[in-house]
């Protein structure tokens, strides 16, 4: 009696594990967010998802085989930022995140240590989506407060210039593998030793 | 034995899920992107109110009163602190004030709509949709797992109480791995568990499966309806006016 | 008919041990059996194989037939076994799908695809015959864990298999919600269903099984017949190392002997908790706890027995007032100079090894003391292994090991005996022993009327406001 080949199609076990491991995740994201209300972390937001989301995502690339797990997760969190409030912006840019994690994952047979710390660098981008409308529509989102007077608008704009983006973007790229590091050592440290790895 | 056939409660939420859905898609192109520009004012604003009317509605006083209390601090910032600020704390204070407008209607109307819809009518909704199941069966798990998570998040900060705080010597690297690390691995085994007992009661065996709980759009979603209609109609005569 | 035929079974976790050892057991359609004896003795594992978790879940190395009706099941899916056959499992908390009870009572229906009147037609029946008509439409995260267990049965009836297993059902559950799944299982064996029930806790189905199957490391020890089930004795559990089968309501056993004003307890003055401003979980304006004895505190399902713990260790902020060595505590002062031992031990492990589990309760941490304390609850082959990865009596007795090393005067227990086997119940009950010796206090609340007879000293009740 040798374990049934189930090939590579997601069964009802695999879909539970996704929505727990999101659940687990995205109530680390909420509670880091609670810290956004001071403007500062609002930035560094998706860099503190990198790095601490990374403890529970490493163990969820542990429970990943099969294809699509990934891109599910990440569609998932795009999904969850367009019901609590962050436009639709982030639903396509998830998926598209989500997209080339997966497929660096899949790179290492969903097996491989080095695509899953890679793999963990890339999947907090799908955080970086909420700040798109800030950059994508910056003229028109600060366009009606001219009343300010055109000075401040200016700063403003130099606080949001769009290569910043890009900054964001790298910064959470390095933060994700960081915290994937973590999550391996946490791996080696607790959850394999404890037996759910 | 005469058979009893169970009568679902016929109590449901005020609007179906999918205008729910439609309303927070409203939101966020309207209240936080200013599709429209000046045109549209009056829109955004009964848009902005919507929010706070359906919590009413629902009976979510408290998450209403913080709504508003943080509508005024930032009325307040912006008449009051706002004109005396410069340089760098202004353009900050600007950026706060803008924020916190443009995501609240639509944030509100997320807690709303997620404080206000039961998982089997998510469920139907989604079918509805013909959204496809690996995305509906996760995000059902999620509804159910966040209580838990609360739960297991509350009794081990129990726990560490009871130890003291000498518990973890106050540095931050410990304190998150005793926190994180239980946390996960206890949501982790009861996730197992919790698996086991769904997969023994056939979850993923048909792809078609019968759900019990019907929706159905009432006069609330009409009224809906028609207001995103006129937006959209009065918006797109400006665009051609 | 259920067939095991010559079945071994190694966890690929232990593959050296063997789980089930060439066993057979032939059930017949419309039997009720009770599978028993120690933990590890490999009922789980039997279940297990039944239901599809082995392998899915489980994995490992089988030998030998498992067949339900002629038919050889290992290898069929877990989801395709649904309808079939149902699992009622141990712990209340997570064997729900749905938030709501209405939706759990459909959700294994609905996944069959059974037409929408047929299931409502079924919920109705079940709710009938369960008599949960006030479970209905309610909120699953806000019932009892006997009630979460009934709509676990509730759930799995709905589906009407024609077999129904049971793993450890009351191993979460007091004594009234163990007596309420004695109704549920009664009806089960009304209906003709064939039921299959691993338990240590035997005394509230002992005279409903139709027959009784020891096993022991993984083989069977002893076959019981019904005519011999009923001639069965105290003397003769305690032979086969059992637990108790009298069913003694925990409140009966009441002793308290009225404690003179003395140094010698611990007073306790005011102790009232209310979640919200309506309704009073509990209201204690004075109690008096003996110094240096096991107290047991027992009370009625929502008597706010583990809230009255969580107050008592400072846990849940209140006023009420300890007094101790003619010193008085505030719920602040309390924190930390208390220990508990929670229900859930899951909780309060926090290390990656059990012997740093004990050295972050020391006082001051010593690691010669800390080995010595292991050994004395005997887990000092176990000093290295991750506390997460042990069984639930020895995750127990690691909370116990703490509880010993942080030296504190008082200690709470919540249910200590929940899920464990005699020989456990009795570990536990030494341990209380030795630190009773030490001069501690020891509160524990508790449901078990044969841990109370075996080692507590007083026994108070507590009503519920």
């Amino acid at each position: 009696m040798s374990k049934k080949e189930s090939g590579n199609k997601l069964n009802g076990r695999d879909l539970i594990n996704i929505g727990i491991y999101t659940a687990i995740y995205f109530v680390i994201a909420m509670a880091l967010a609670m810290t956004g209300l001071i403007p500062i972390f609002l930035i560094l937001l998706s860099s503190m998802i990198g790095i601490v989301g990374g403890i529970p995502f490493m163990l969820f690339l542990t429970k990943v085989k099969k294809p699509g797990m990934i891109l599910i997760m990440s569609t998932i969190m795009g999904i969850l930022m367009f019901v609590t409030g962050m436009t639709w912006m982030p639903i396509p840019f998830s998926v598209v995140t989500g997209l080339i994690a997966e497929l660096v994952y899949r790179g290492g047979n969903y097996k491989s240590m080095r695509s899953a710390i890679l793999t963990a660098g890339i999947f907090p981008l799908w955080s970086c989506g909420n700040y798109l409308p800030l950059f994508l529509q910056r003229e028109q989102y600060f366009a009606d407060r001219t009343s300010y007077g055109q000075e401040y608008v200016d700063s403003v704009m130099n606080l949001t210039p769009v290569w910043m983006f890009f900054v964001l973007l790298a910064a959470t790229f390095v933060c994700g593998i960081i915290g994937g590091l973590l999550g391996k050592a946490l791996l080696k440290k607790h959850f394999e030793r404890a037996g759910i790895a | 034995m005469s058979e009893e056939t169970w009568t679902p409660s016929k109590k449901k939420s005020l609007l179906d899920p999918r205008t729910k859905l439609l309303l927070i898609f409203v939101e966020a192109v309207l209240v936080l992107a200013t599709t429209g520009g000046e045109r549209l004012f009056w829109f955004r604003i009964v848009f902005a109110v919507l929010p706070f009317l359906l919590l009413l509605s629902a009976k979510r006083y408290k998450i209403c009163i913080i709504g508003l209390a943080v509508l005024c601090t930032i009325f307040l910032l912006e008449y009051t602190v706002f004109p005396y600020a410069h340089g760098l704390s202004a353009s900050m204070l600007v950026l706060v004030i803008t924020i916190i407008n443009r995501f609240l209607p639509a944030y509100l109307t997320g807690v709303y709509v997620i404080r206000t819809t039961k998982v089997s009518e998510f469920k139907a909704a989604m079918e509805k949709l013909h959204m496809p199941d690996v995305l509906t069966i996760p995000m059902c798990v999620m509804f159910r797992f966040f209580p838990t998570i609360r739960e297991e998040n509350e009794a081990i900060r129990a726990a560490m109480k009871m130890r003291g705080i000498r518990f973890g010597g106050g540095k931050v690297g410990k304190m998150l791995e005793y926190r994180i690390v239980p946390m996960i691995t206890c949501a982790a085994k009861i996730g197992e568990e919790l698996s086991a007992a769904a997969l023994t009661r056939g979850l993923g065996k048909y792809k078609k499966r019968t759900n019990i709980c019907h929706i159905g759009f009432g006069w609330a979603d009409i009224v809906i309806f028609l207001l995103v209609a006129a937006t959209v109609l009065y918006w797109i005569l400006g665009v051609f006016a | 008919m259920i067939e095991f035929d010559n079945v071994s079974f190694a966890y690929d976790a232990a593959p050296e041990q063997k789980s089930l050892c060439d066993f057979s057991l032939t059930v017949k359609d419309g039997e009720c059996v009770l599978i028993t004896g120690p933990s590890g003795c490999g009922k789980s594992t039997l279940l297990r194989l039944l239901n599809g978790l082995i392998p899915e879940f489980y994995s490992g190395t089988a030998e030998g037939k498992v067949q339900i009706n002629g038919e050889e099941i290992q290898g069929i899916g877990i989801e395709e076994l649904a309808g079939r056959i149902g699992t009622v499992f141990q712990n209340p908390r997570s064997q729900f799908f749905n938030v709501d009870t209405t939706g759990e009572l459909a959700f294994g229906a609905e996944n069959l695809a059974i037409p929408e009147e047929e299931i409502l037609r079924r919920i109705g029946r079940t709710v009938k015959a369960f008599q949960i008509e006030l479970l209905m439409d309610r909120n699953i995260f806000e019932l009892s864990g006997g009630e979460k267990q009934k709509i676990a049965c509730a759930s799995i009836n709905v589906l009407e298999p024609e077999i129904i297993l049971l793993d450890e059902p009351s191993a979460n559950l007091d004594y009234e919600a163990a007596e309420s799944l004695r109704q549920l299982i009664t009806c089960w064996k009304e209906m003709g269903k064939t039921i299959l029930i691993a338990e240590h806790r035997i005394n509230y189905i002992w005279d409903l099984a139709d027959r009784v199957i020891v096993l022991e490391n993984g083989a069977l020890k002893k076959e019981i017949q019904k005519e011999e089930i009923n001639r069965f004795t105290e003397e003769d559990t305690s032979h086969f190392g059992l637990r108790s089968l009298e069913r003694i309501s925990p409140v009966s056993l009441v002793k308290n002997t009225e404690q003179a004003e003395t140094d010698d307890v611990i007073h306790l003055e005011n102790f009232h908790y209310s979640y919200d401003k309506k309704h009073e979980i509990f209201n204690i304006p004075s109690m008096r706890i003996a110094k240096g004895k096991v107290t047991a505190i027992v009370g009625k399902n929502g008597a706010g027995k583990t809230t009255f713990l969580e107050v008592l260790s400072g846990i849940r902020k209140n006023d009420g007032i300890m007094g101790l060595d003619g010193k008085s505590y505030s719920s602040k002062k309390r924190l930390g100079k208390i220990f508990m031992v929670m229900q859930d031990v899951n909780h309060q492990l926090f290390t990656e090894s059990v012997l740093d589990e004990v050295l972050i309760s020391q006082p001051e941490e010593n690691e010669e003391e800390a080995k010595k304390i292991l050994a004395e609850v005997g887990l000092l082959s176990f000093a290295d292994r991750h506390p997460m990865s042990l069984s639930g009596g020895q995750k127990q007795r690691v909370a116990l090991a703490c509880a010993i090393a942080s030296k504190l005067p008082i200690l709470l227990l919540d249910e200590p005996t929940s899920g464990l086997d005699h020989a456990q119940m009795y570990t536990v009950g030494e341990i209380l022993n030795r630190m009773k010796g030490e001069g501690r206090t020891i509160i524990t609340v508790t449901h078990d009327s044969e841990f109370i007879e075996h080692c507590c000293d007083e026994v108070i009740q507590i009503k519920e406001a």
